[in-house]
């Protein structure tokens, strides 16, 4: 495997419908398929590491033998996700250890949006986020409309006070 | 306002300038000083051209990393993309100016920054004290492996103790001590800078109260003595010198002429240092203590045969494990039981079995 080459394989999976629990029925061991939901604790769905045979790295290999007598700075790694052709690439730190680890969960959360589209669990938190956003809105509204109601109770039950009861209509 | 002053300062500053745009050639202006102008992918991409030109390796990297050392972060991509296209102050300039002479003479990236990050720390870099290499990330990580999972007698210990040999900066040992709460080091090195960068990284990292660092050539005779009031040791780890004393010559201008080569030089076959790693481990080890090693890819075969070579040591390679590059690079050696001729393990256990009287 050439520093430069990628590994190709036959055309990529066609875009799968929506439905995690059809995807898991549809996920077969060794196919490469994308990343799967599962139920994670308290029934949020968590990503399914990607199937490592289904990637293909690509870092700064050092020319000769590497270790000590090398002193490479190019830590930058792009990583591939075959079956979809997604890419990433993360030079986030210095660490190419730690780049290797980002670029895979950032290629996790691309993959799943990739397949999953709406039911990905980046839209499914983001509309979570969006309704309770509305919710707290919708919330302080109630608070606040209620609180008038009492202000203008109070004031006309003050006002009735000073008049004489079973007053003018 | 005050950006566009700071432009019009620095213009005026060149000599020869006689205002306005009519009065000096806008290329030649260019060349001898960078207007303020300027923003980092602009300059990222002019020190480029600079150090292909003059042959620097990793042209590119190499201005990344300063660039984004100057406005504060640590690569290129980290940085907010806002920064990207913003023009940068006379006083950003005239800093990469500096660090982009010294990447100009050959100098490692590292030093050129003062600093570099080693399993998420950030370390003090100094000239000629070794610089960790990115391979040894993944011998930190191999440790953690092993002496992490699972119930440990050296935790509830205060465990575990470690002798790092050859520290250099501090890199191996104090990411140990970070990821292991309960861990404690000893940390020793022959050269005087190394013992004083670690001393200052444990410092700036907090963790001075947790290593010791001496002073220490393990070659020297009877220098192990020394390292026997600290106890028996859970595991030794160390990236020794291991360059083939031939192969000295060949590495680059950057290791050659910044960084210690008595950091590099393993000798002849690159074993001397970790051969009598090996030979002291007994000595030190606790029963069944672990000793990982950073090695060429020529030494597991070797090591493999050495240790054959002497059964004295009860020492076993136990497994060894290949690098991002694929190359077999750490090996993990085991000790079982007491060597021949040597004291029994102080750890408390079962009383020897008695002889049939």
């Amino acid at each position: 495997m050439s520093a430069s080459g990628w590994l190709r394989l036959p055309a990529p999976l066609t875009r799968m419908g929506p439905g995690p629990r059809r995807l898991a029925a549809l996920l077969s061991p060794g196919a490469g398929v994308a990343a799967v939901q599962v139920a994670g604790k308290k029934d949020r769905p968590a990503l399914l590491p990607l199937d490592e045979g289904a990637l293909e790295e690509q870092f700064v290999k050092g020319h000769g033998p590497g270790g000590q007598a090398t002193n490479k700075t190019s830590n930058c790694v792009v990583l591939k996700h075959v079956p979809s052709g997604l890419v990433v690439k993360c030079h986030q730190t210095r660490s190419v250890d730690q780049n290797r680890k980002l670029a895979r969960k950032i290629l996790q959360e691309k993959v799943d949006i990739f397949y999953n589209g709406e039911d990905s669990l980046a839209h499914r938190e983001k509309r979570e986020a969006e309704k309770k956003k509305q919710e707290r809105k919708k919330r302080a509204k109630e608070t606040l409309e209620k609180k008038k109601r009492l202000k203008e109770l109070w004031a006309s039950s003050t006002h009735a006070h000073g008049e004489t009861p079973g007053g003018s209509e | 306002m005050e950006r566009w002053g700071g432009m019009l300062r620095v213009l005026l500053s060149v000599p020869g300038w006689r205002g306005g745009t009519g009065g000096w050639a806008f290329s030649s202006w260019r060349h001898h000083l960078p207007p303020a102008g300027l923003s980092a992918t602009e300059l990222v991409n002019k020190w480029t051209a600079v150090f292909e030109k003059e042959g620097i390796p990793e042209a590119r990297e190499s201005s990344e990393y300063i660039v984004a050392h100057v406005l504060g972060a640590k690569t290129f991509q980290s940085l907010r993309p806002a920064l990207w296209r913003q023009p940068l102050t006379p006083a950003q300039l005239q800093c990469i100016r500096e660090l982009s002479g010294r990447r100009l003479q050959r100098m490692p990236v590292q030093y050129v920054l003062g600093e570099w990050d080693f399993q998420g720390l950030s370390l003090k870099m100094a000239p000629p004290v070794f610089i960790p290499r990115p391979e040894t990330e993944e011998l930190v990580e191999w440790v953690l492996e092993e002496v992490a999972p699972g119930p440990c007698v050296a935790e509830a210990q205060g465990g575990p103790l470690i002798l790092e040999v050859g520290c250099g900066s501090g890199a191996i040992s104090l990411s140990l001590l970070s990821r292991l709460p309960q861990s404690r080091a000893v940390a020793v090195d022959k050269g005087a800078a190394a013992v004083c960068l670690t001393r200052e990284n444990a410092q700036r990292l907090r963790l001075q109260d947790r290593i010791h660092i001496v002073p220490l050539d393990v070659t020297s005779e009877g220098s192990w003595a020394h390292l026997l009031p600290w106890g028996p040791l859970d595991l030794i780890v160390s990236n020794p010198p291991y360059v083939f004393r031939q192969d000295m010559e060949q590495l680059a201008p950057e290791i050659r002429s910044y960084e210690d080569p008595a950091a590099l030089d393993g000798g002849e076959k690159g074993m001397d240092i970790i051969e009598r790693i090996l030979a002291l481990a007994p000595r030190l080890l606790k029963d069944s203590g672990s000793i990982f090693l950073e090695v060429d890819p020529r030494h597991p075969e070797l090591v493999g045969g050495w240790l054959q070579s002497r059964p004295d040591l009860s020492l076993q390679l136990v497994a060894v494990r290949r690098d991002f590059c694929g190359r077999p690079r750490f090996l993990h050696v085991r000790r079982s039981g007491a060597p021949d001729g040597c004291p029994v393990d102080v750890q408390p256990g079962p009383p020897p079995a008695r002889a049939p009287g």
